[in-house]
This record gives C-alpha cells, structure tokens and sequence, in this order.
C-alpha cells in the first residue's frame, strides 16, 4: 500500500490549563501577559494523536509543522517524541501576531512546499485565541475537502472517512484524498509522553528543519497583523463578587434563594 | 452599500433563537450605518421563515431555494451563499456562532477574501473619526480562556463577525414594509468534495440552551455530588425554563458525568442567564466556556478560589451544606 | 531376625519401575532447567550474588515456616505438617535407596527408627493435606482460591499419602512382623485385611502408589507445587529495596526489560496463597484490584513471552489474564511485602509495570497524563501556581531560606500537598508554630521549593523522577541545605531511601519533635483530655519503620490516652492516597479512607490522629462522607501537639480541671 503522507499544524500557546493567577492583562500595550510554560495547544495535541493513531494501522509519514516567530523547540519536539517523523518550524519576525487569514495563507504556502501530502490535520481551535479559523481557510486555500470536528478518522482506498460531531450526534462523512480535517477532542488526548522519551528527543538528532520567509514563497506583503484596538481584563467587565455571608448556613442560604428569586 | 446582511438559521420551519439575536444587533448597526438590514435564508421551501423573518422588520429577505439545500451541506451552502453575497455585496455579514456559522464563516471569509472575527460578544461601529477610517466594525471578543476581552478591528469587505449564542436579546417583531427576494443559486452535485454518509443520533444534552446551568467540578468529592445538584435542579425548574446540569473537566475525567455536560475549551461554551459554579476552582480552559454568563454564582469551601474572581455572587460554604438548604428555602419560595 | 524390610517384594518387572523413575526425574529435571532458562531469558541474565544474610533468611525461613506462622498460625501449623511430612518423606525414600543400592544400614534399631519416622512423616504429611483440604474446602477461608489445580494438587498428594499407608498395611498384614508396632497406622491398617488378600493386592498398590508417587514429583515444576523449588530462591534473592533510576543520558532503553530477575522469580514461585490479597486494602475495599491476581498475569506473560508452549503450570494455561489496566489501583502501601512468605513485593513490580507503561504512553489514564503535565510544567499536582506555594506562610514571620543573606540551621521542606491543599496546610502551620515556640532556628525555601519526586516515581515516571532528584538536589547544594525536616512521609522516604545520593540529614517531623521533647524544648502545660487513635502513615510506618516516635509523643500529652485500632503497626491499613491514587479516581464498593475511618470509630476515640498530609485530607473526607462528624475529629500529629502546647482557642468557653487539663469531650458540644 502507498505511503499515507500527514501534516499537522501544531501551535505553540500559553498553556491554557495555567491557574488564573499566572494570567495578568496589559492593557496599555494590549498584551495578555501569562506566566505559565508554553505547550501544544492542546486540539492540535488531538490532532497529533489522530495522526499517531492513522499512523500505527497504515503506512504513513506524519510532518509537523508549527508556526510562530519564535518557536520553541524544547516544546515542539514533544511531537517527535510521541511519533512524528519530522518538524518543521516556520520562524520569521513576519509571522509575528498575524491575523488567521495570514497565518493560514504562510501554512498554505509551506505545505505547498512540502508538495506532495494526503491529509493535513489541524486542531479545531486554538486555546488562546479561540477563533477555530485557521483550519477551514487552510483547506479553503489549498482548494481541499473540508471536514470539521472530527472525532474519528479512518483511511481507506484514497479516501478518508471521519465521523463529524453534529448538533444531534454524529454525521458520518467521506471525502477523497488530500484532503483536511480539523480535529475536536473527543479525537482523545495525546498520549503520554515521558520524559525520557522527550530527553532523548531533546539530546539526539531529529529530524527538524526551520524555514524563514525567504526559504519558501511565501507572499509577505499580503500578511496582516490582527488589529486589537483595545484590550479589556475582566475585572473590567464589572464583575465584583458579592460574597453572601451569614452567620449561619440557614442564614446564606435564604439570602442566596433571594438571589435566584431576583434573578428570574 | 452600506447594508447588514446577515444569515438566518431555519430550524424545524420557523426561525432559530440566535438568529433572533443577529436581528437585533443587525438592526442596531444597520442604523448606526445609516443603511438596511438584510437577511438571507437558505434551504428549501423558506417561504413561512422568510415571512417570519419579514415580521422583525428586515428591509429584505433573500430566500436562497435550491432542492440541493435541503439538508445543511456546507459544500451546497458554502457556494449558494457566495453567490448570494457577491450579489447582494453588504457592508456587514454576520452569522451564528452555531454549528453552521463556524463551518460557514472562516471558508466564506477565504473566498471573498476579507477578515472574519468569530465568537463575538459584542459589535459596535467604528466611528469614522479621520479619513482612512471608514466606520469598520469593532468586533469584542473573548480572548485566552475569558481572561481578556479583546476588541479587534480588520480590513475587507464585507466586515465578517460570527456572534455568541444567548448574548444579545432576541429582536422583537417589528413594522414589516420589507420584501422576499428569491434567488436561485447555480449548483449541481458536482461541487460536492465532502459527502455526507448518515447522521447518527445521540442523546446530547444541549447545554447552549439552558438559561439556568448548574456545574460541578473537582469539588464535589465524587459522583454523588451530582445528585445534590440534580435536586436543586429540579427545584429550580418551577421557576426557571430550562435548568440543566453542567460540569469541568475534571469532573469529566473523573468519570462522574458523560462529556456532553462539560463546560469549557474542550465541552461546551455557554452564556446562559445564571451559571453556578459549584466546586470548581476555574481554571482557564474552564472559564472560557463560561465567563460571558449573565450572572455568575460560585459556591466553594475555599475564599481564593479564581472562580470568586469571575463571580457575581459567592458564597464561601461547603456546598453539599449549602445546596440542600437553598434547595428548600427555594422549595418555600416558589 | 532383627527389623528390616524386603525391598521389592513380590514385585515383578522391576525394570519398569526404574524406567518409570528415570522418567519422573527427567521430566521434574527438565521442568527445572526450563525454569531457570525462562528466568534468565527474560531477566537476561542469572546473576545471584551471594549474600550471606540471605542464605541465613533461606534456611530459617524455609525450615521453621516462620513468615507463614507469623499473622496465621493454623496456615503456618498446616504448612510445617506438610513441609515437614513430606521432607522426610522425601529423605527416607532416598535413605531406602541408599540402604538398598549402596550399603545396607537400615537393620534392627536403625531400621525402627526409621520406620517411626516414616511414619510419623506420613501422619504429618496426611494431616497437613486434610487440613490444607479442610482449610480450603469446608472453612472457606477467603483468601483461598479453589481452581481446578488446588483440588488436584491437594487430592493427588492425598491419595500418595494414603495408598503409602494401605501399602504399609497390606506389607504388615502379610508380614505380621513382631516390631509391626513400630508402624503403629500401617499395622493398624493392616489390621483391616486379611493376610491372603494382602498379599493378592500388594502389587498393584505398590505399582499404583509407585505411580502416584513419582508422577508428584514429576508434575513439580509444572503445578503451583513448583514454590517447593521457587520459594527458596526468591526468598534469597530478595534484598532490600533498591531504587531503580534510569540513567535519562542513555534514554528508554534502560526499560527493555520490564522486570528484574527478583521478580521474575517471585511470579515463578508464587502459589497463590493470597496473604497479600487479605492485606490489601485496595482489594479490602471492593476495588477490582488484588495483587495476586497481578502477579500470577505477569507470571503468565513471562511464560507465554519467553517460552513455546505458553504456561508452563497447564492446569492454569486456560485462564485469561485478567490483568487490564488495574495495577493503576496500587497505593504502593507494601501491606502485601509485610506477609509475603517469599518476600514478594508486588508493589515494586506494579511500578515497574507502571514504568513500561509511561514509556508506552498510551496506556497511560488521562487524570495521571494530565497530573504529570501539570508537575512538570508547575513542580506540583494541585493546579496551582508556583507562586502560591509559600502563601501558606504569610504573617507567620518565617525566613525564606532562598533570599539573599538568609540563614538558618534546619530547612523545612514542606511538600507540595501541605503547601496547597487548604486541609493540609493547616500542618504547615502548626508544625512552624511548634518549631518557633521551641525556639529552632528553621527556615523554608518559599516559592522556589520544588517537588521531591514522590508522586512521579511511585507512579513510574521514573525519567521525571530522576529530573526532580537532580532539581532537589541543586537547589539544597545552592543554598547549602544540609539538615531537612519534611511535613510528608512521602517527602521524607524519597529523600532517604529513594535518592541516589543524599548529602543531607533528612528527618520526619515527628521525629524533630521527639527529640525537642527529649531536650526539654517543648513541654506541655496544657493537657487534652481525650481518647485519641493513630493511624500510621505507610512511608512513615512501614517503609521507615518509624512506628513508635508518633505514640510516644501522644503518650507525653497530658490528659490524652492512646487506643489502637485493629489495625496499627505493620498492620497498618492505608488511606488509599498513596502512589499517586491521589490523582486518580478509581472506584471499588467502599473508599479505603472510609474503611479506616469506621476502624478508628469502633475505637471510641475522639480524634483520629495522622502524621501525614495525604491520609490527612482522605481520613478527613472518609469522615465527612460517612458522617461521623460529630464524633470523630481528624487531626495531624502537630495539630494535637500544638494544642496541648498553648491550648487551642476553641477550648476557651470550657475551663480546666484542676490538673490544668481541659477535656475534649466538652468541647465537642
């Protein structure tokens, strides 16, 4: 059987999973400023996963490629740790903070670099921005069948068959290859990686290349920054708790049911 | 041009409730431009939604007919609404941020070649200060799990938003001097990349229209701690519509509650009129899911818990203390 | 004529006996060395150090029966019946052999007391079989299985015993030999036929107990029988625990081999007694998880991975394994090593078993991928930020050992648990307000303390581990820490034992206070007038032996009396938080907390006492989900010694009796 070529779309975020107190805004310089590591968002994660698991039933090459101006690697290379066969980053001051338009149009013209593919795989959303874009518009750009929310892929004879979430279920669907599926997490999580496995990934050689604007054509001048024009913490939004106190449980208890009697 | 279009969602005959909501906020910006507000249906055998759709007081109604559109296929649609709005060429298109707005709308966007914002809370006009500034449409949005509201602006026309289901009031019926306008789109089977085998069914228990979700999270201690909550449930569906049960992930992986209940990046994100936060301590993939609430309550044992930061109304109290007793008094009230 | 025997009498063809016996010994020879290649295929190699302590611990061990004696006395009698019967038994055929093939000895006195012990062997033997049978079938004690290979094993050594016995008979009843009282069941057998149809019958129960006999010894190496040769090997080759570190420089490869030949030994020989199962308190409490069950799947795996024909026990080989995904269950309490009488420590290969599965990565249940995420992205399992993990300190006034200039003689290294959980850092509290009362000069290390490594190794992220040792061990070379106390046995056990190198003093908090109250730095003026009970923590209890300290010191309060649960000790059952069960939430018909919790309430004490932070926060929510409330309080050990210290506040409204003791009971109202 032919090889089965796959490329994710993994993206490095804020991990979203970080307590609120390592999250502060930055209004005056419209920066969301998070103390906490830097993970794989974790619907391209699901992503991943899809791809490892199309991987252990068929034949397949599995590339990752991440966008971002700078991209770490010590995350991204848990990709390779869990089963990708290749990374490719894609590093340039002018992949900075785009808008999912741009950034879908810089993955399109990588991938079409990469040429030769059957399914290219992304997360349905991301988990900072929480657009869920960038996917549908890749395959809009490559001129591919579009299937979203995936929670089940299959491959079988050129064709991919996925089970979709519906509003009702499921809807089961099939489109020939190539083809491009965002990936929803009932997809499952990504499996364990351990840190052994990651250390060695990290300390050997791999298989990882980086490419910068000029290292593929990519129209620069059409890219666009997202434009925030004002960024608002959400004690901005006028919530101040109101703590409903009492001196007995009973107490707080007929205050909090006036509450829901207000509420109505 | 200076026209709102948006996209109205058919559900069982007669209008969806989120499209309702695009009415009212389309009608508002229609007037902040100075311009119409236009709705554009599609399906098959529209005419009792598009006379529905005519009683809020669109000054049109595009009925976009086709056999092929019968089922949603965002292959047909996708196509069918193109054309439709290369044709009719708003200022502003919106949609729902439902199962159709978010498959429809970032591939439209592509197509037509301008920037979609999705998720919105809420939509204003820029107001045209300077030249160059045109009166784009600000689009707020939440942003990293509901710790920042973000406004964005974006070039392209037509200006694209998909909106947040239950955050704007259902338009009212209005003077209907509009008209239906049909359209017929150029299809054929042959566009079709994506094929749709069967929709299976489930039961899913439709969080996005509860107005009243109570959820538990890590707190509860175990899977009991549900059934606490069911009861309040029950009672509050004497004065409430539609109260259902919601939970965090952990509560989730825990095994406690099947994932159609969560609330959150990974489940469901709601906005539902009152959201209790029972046991759970928020964390950010939580909050996303739940922070554009109308009226948060959070109820935990523990005082520093973030969910009291997002929170209306807390109350510091061990819940399987509290929930019973809020139970009967709100038994004695209603 | 003096006492002897006639060897071979009446037998004819005796070649056929010889060649059936050539046979036994080749088949039981074989299934030897199949053993023993099976052992060294899967460990890679046979590499038994000697060890003189362990050839002691064998010998004691294997002729007194005292680790079966030891918690079950009827089990231990009926094994030494069995033992003892069946080696002599076993040393009297073979001195017959050597009587009759090599020097004819075994006349007169020799022979009688030959033939006594024989007998007496016998009766040994046969008693300890219908009391194994006994135990078994009629008792039903629960521990016992009943497989189709415990009632063919019991019934055939039975029949072996038995047809020995008709066969001494029928010799007698031809005989009529005058010392026949020597034999004194033989000859009472004997006494039930009659010398001519003895004599007809002889041969065949000589030819059917020659049979049964040796196809025994064949089936050996091929039955659960097999712990006759097992069981002394495992029980020397078990040495004291040792930590296994993988060297991250080399990467997995080190996990190759899931098991170490200690434990490829241990499942050979295991018999499936179940003492483990009856001290388990996962199994205890109804969860789908018994350490026997474990051990037998993984002896099968070895089995079906490492040799042709699959199990090698065939009564079994039809058995599925039901070992799925239930060793994530373990607590890692070592209840089970404590009454293995093979040393068995199934709770080691359970984590080693875990290893290989962290490796895989697939099996790997999500609530444990995530809790490991979060402490490597976070140093700690609680969903907390690094930033909080000092809070707990706040108007406390203590020195934070890592800002510049800051000194202080012992570090107190708090753990991420009572840094976090809100129940347990309430001991982190108490434990700095006793250390400032008794004037210690202490210190914490803040934001910066990192997680020892306890939940990590125990859950077999051994590559996780080993990073958070290096990290530990970096930080207290940095600020020269040299002398560590830990709130958590856990802390405290993976910083004595399981790091590689420990170039500090690390102690458990109880153990500081013993030694406070023994230089006269804390003594009690108040008095606490209540029944309390303690419960010990397994890392503190039974991996540290540190069993007496924590009552000591509940002994020197004033007021307080110390009543013991079933349980206590070695004994101790846990409280279902350890080896990262924290983290996971598994389900069985009862939650252990819950079923310790009912242990410490038919105590009739008021407080139930810890000296740990994870059995702290489960007793606490044992005690609020089965509403014993009103009744029974759950403290830490530094809790109640704090309050004897300065008098809790929530004891102003009663007033102390004369003896200046306040009484714990009033309180409570």
């Amino acid at each position: 059987m032919k090889k089965i070529r796959i490329i994710v779309c993994a993206k490095q975020i804020p991990d979203p999973e970080a307590p609120l107190s390592d999250v502060s805004v930055d209004a005056e310089n419209k920066e969301i400023v998070v103390d906490a590591p830097q993970v794989i968002n974790p619907f391209d994660e699901n992503a991943l996963e899809a791809a490892i698991q199309l991987k252990e039933d068929t034949d397949a090459k599995i590339t990752v490629l991440s966008m971002g101006k700078k991209v770490s690697d010590t995350v991204l290379r848990k990709t390779l740790a869990a089963g990708a066969d290749e990374l490719i980053l894609l590093e340039d001051n002018a992949f900075e903070k785009l808008d999912s338009h741009s950034v879908a149009c810089v993955l399109a013209d990588a991938i079409r670099k990469i040429d030769k593919y059957d399914l290219v795989l992304t997360g349905r959303q991301a988990g900072d921005w929480d657009s869920g874009q960038v996917g549908l518009i890749l395959g809009e750009m490559l001129s591919l069948p579009c299937i979203s929310l995936a929670r089940d892929i299959r491959i079988a004879d050129g064709s991919v068959a996925v089970k979709k979430t519906h509003p009702e279920g499921y809807e089961r669907v099939r489109a020939r290859m190539p083809a491009l599926v965002t990936v929803s997490n009932e997809v499952g999580e990504l499996r364990y990686i351990s840190r052994t496995r990651m250390l060695k990934m990290l300390r050997g050689a791999a298989s990882i290349s980086s490419w910068n604007s000029e290292d593929f054509d990519v129209a620069c001048e059409s890219l666009m920054k997202a434009e925030v024009v004002e960024l608002l913490s959400p004690s901005d939004m006028g919530r101040d708790c109101r703590f409903i106190e009492g001196a007995t449980a009973d107490e707080q208890a007929e205050k909090l049911a006036a509450v829901f009697m207000e509420l109505r | 041009m200076n026209e709102v279009l948006i996209l109205g969602e058919v559900r069982a005959g007669s209008l969806d409730k989120h499209t309702l909501e695009l009415l009212n906020i389309g009608k508002n910006l229609a007037s902040d431009l100075d311009g119409g507000l236009f709705v554009v249906l599609i399906g098959d055998g529209l005419l009792a939604a598009a006379k529905e759709a005519l009683s809020y007081g669109p000054d049109k109604v595009f009925k976009v007919e086709h056999a092929l559109l019968n089922n949603f296929n965002a292959d047909f649609w996708l196509e069918s609404l193109e054309q439709a709005v290369k044709q009719i060429n708003p200022k502003i298109l919106l949609m729902s941020h439902s199962f159709i707005g978010m498959e429809l709308g970032p591939r439209l966007a592509c197509r037509l070649d301008t920037r979609l914002t999705t998720d919105c809370i809420d939509l204003s006009i820029n107001p045209a200060r300077g030249p160059g500034e045109d009166g784009l449409l600000l689009r707020t949005k939440p942003v990293s799990g509901g710790n920042a509201i973000s406004v964005f602006k974006c070039q392209g026309v037509p200006q694209m938003a998909t909106l947040r289901a239950n955050v704007y009031k259902p338009a009212k019926t209005a003077d209907s001097q509009g008209e239906i306008v049909d359209m017929a789109p150029e299809i054929d089977e042959s566009i079709v990349r994506v094929e749709s085998l069967e929709i299976v069914k489930e039961d899913v228990i439709a969080l996005d229209k509860a107005d009243v979700v109570i959820a538990g999270g890590a707190g509860l201690g175990d899977e009991d701690g549900f059934e606490i909550l069911e009861d309040l449930t029950r009672v509050l569906n004497k004065s409430f519509n539609n109260v259902m049960i919601g939970c965090s992930r952990v509560a989730v992986d825990k095994g406690w509650i099947s994932p159609d209940h969560q609330v959150g990046l990974t489940g469901t994100i709601i906005s539902p009129d009152i959201y209790v936060a029972v046991g759970i301590s928020g964390a950010i993939q939580h909050l996303v899911g739940m922070v554009q609430s109308k009226k948060i309550i959070a109820i935990n044992p523990d005082s520093g818990c973030n969910m009291f930061k997002v929170a209306d109304y807390g109350v510091v109290e061990d819940y399987e203390t509290i929930i019973p007793l809020l139970a009967k008094k709100l038994e004695e009230l209603s | 004529m003096s006492p002897s025997r006639i060897m071979y009498w009446k037998i004819e063809d005796i070649w056929i006996f010889y060649v059936l016996a050539a046979l036994a010994t080749v088949i039981f020879l074989t299934g030897l060395a199949v053993h023993i290649r099976v052992w060294k295929k899967s460990a890679g190699c046979l590499d038994i150090p000697f060890s003189k302590k362990g050839l002691k611990r064998t010998i004691l061990d294997t002729f007194s029966g005292r680790r079966i004696l030891q918690g079950e006395i009827s089990a231990g009698i009926m094994h030494l019946l069995l033992f003892w019967g069946f080696l002599s038994l076993f040393i009297g055929t073979s001195i017959l052999s050597v009587h009759h093939y090599v020097i004819s000895f075994l006349k007169g006195t020799a022979y009688l007391v030959f033939s006594l012990s024989m007998e007496v062997g016998g009766i040994m033997l046969l008693a300890g079989t219908i009391w194994a049978l006994i135990r078994r079938y009629i008792q039903c004690v629960p521990r016992l299985e009943k497989r189709l290979e415990d009632v063919l094993v019991s019934v055939w050594l039975l029949l072996a015993v038995f047809s020995g016995f008709i066969l001494e008979g029928l010799r007698l009843a031809c005989h009529q030999p005058s010392w026949g009282a020597w034999s004194f069941a033989g000859q009472w057998m004997g006494g039930l036929f009659s010398p001519s149809m003895a004599e007809a019958f002889y041969p065949s129960f000589w030819w059917g107990h020659a049979f049964l006999t040796l196809s025994l010894i064949a089936v050996i190496p091929f039955t659960k029988l097999f712990h006759i040769m097992g069981a002394p090997v495992s029980i020397y080759t078990r040495e004291s625990v040792s930590p296994v570190i993988p060297d991250i420089k080399d990467g997995p490869g080190e996990f190759n081999m899931e098991f170490n030949l200690g434990d490829l030994i241990f499942f050979d020989s295991c018999m499936r007694c179940g003492r483990c199962v009856a001290s388990c308190p996962s199994a205890g409490a109804g969860e789908p998880f018994s350490p026997r069950d474990f051990i037998q799947a993984m002896r099968r795996g070895l089995w079906q991975k490492h040799f042709p024909s699959g199990d090698i026990r065939f009564l079994t080989r039809h058995e599925e394994s039901k070992m799925d995904e239930s060793f994530w269950y373990c607590t890692t309490c070592r209840a089970c090593l404590e009454v293995c009488p093979i040393y068995g420590a199934a709770f080691e290969a359970i984590i080693r078993k875990r290893a290989s599965a962290m490796e895989d990565g697939v099996r790997v249940p999500k609530l444990l991928n995530q809790t490991l995420e979060k402490i490597f992205n976070y140093d700690n399992p609680w969903e907390s930020s690094r930033r909080q993990r000092g809070a707990w300190a706040k108007g406390l006034d203590l020195v934070d050992l890592t800002k510049k200039g800051a000194k202080a003689e012992l570090c107190y290294f708090v753990g991420c648990t009572t840094s976090f959980d809100d129940t347990a850092q309430g001991m982190a509290r108490s434990v700095s307000k006793i250390l400032q009362i008794a004037g210690v000069s202490f210190g914490i290390l803040g934001k910066k303390e990192p997680c020892c490594g306890d939940i990590a190794r125990h859950l077999g992220e051994l590559g996780l581990f080993t990073e958070q040792m290096d990290n530990c061990l970096e930080l207290f070379n940095k600020y020269g820490i040299t002398q560590i106390m830990t709130s958590s046995p856990h802390c405290f056990h993976t910083f004595r034992n399981e790091y590689l190198k420990a170039p500090f003093k690390v102690r458990h908090y109880t153990m500081v206070l013993r030694e406070l109250i023994d230089q006269g730095k804390l003594f009690f003026k108040k008095g606490i007038k209540a029944d309390v009970t303690y419960h010990d923590p397994c890392y503190l209890g039974r991996y540290n032996r540190i069993f007496d300290e924590p009552r000591q010191i509940i002994r020197m309060i004033p007021g307080v009396r110390l009543v013991e649960m079933g349980h206590h000790g070695a004994d101790s059952l846990c409280c279902g938080g350890g080896g990262g069960r924290m983290w996971q939430d598994l389900d069985g018909d009862a939650k252990m907390g819950e079923v310790r919790i009912r242990e410490a309430e038919a105590t009739g004490a008021q407080i139930l006492i810890t000296a740990c932070p994870l059995c702290r926060i489960m007793l606490e929510d044992a005690r609020k989900a089965t509403g014993l409330n009103e009744t029974l309080q759950v403290m830490d050990l530094n809790e109640l010694v704090l309050q004897a210290l300065e008098g809790a506040d929530a004891q102003k409204n009663s007033n102390p009796d004369k003896n200046g003791i306040y009484s714990y009971k009033e309180k409570q109202k």
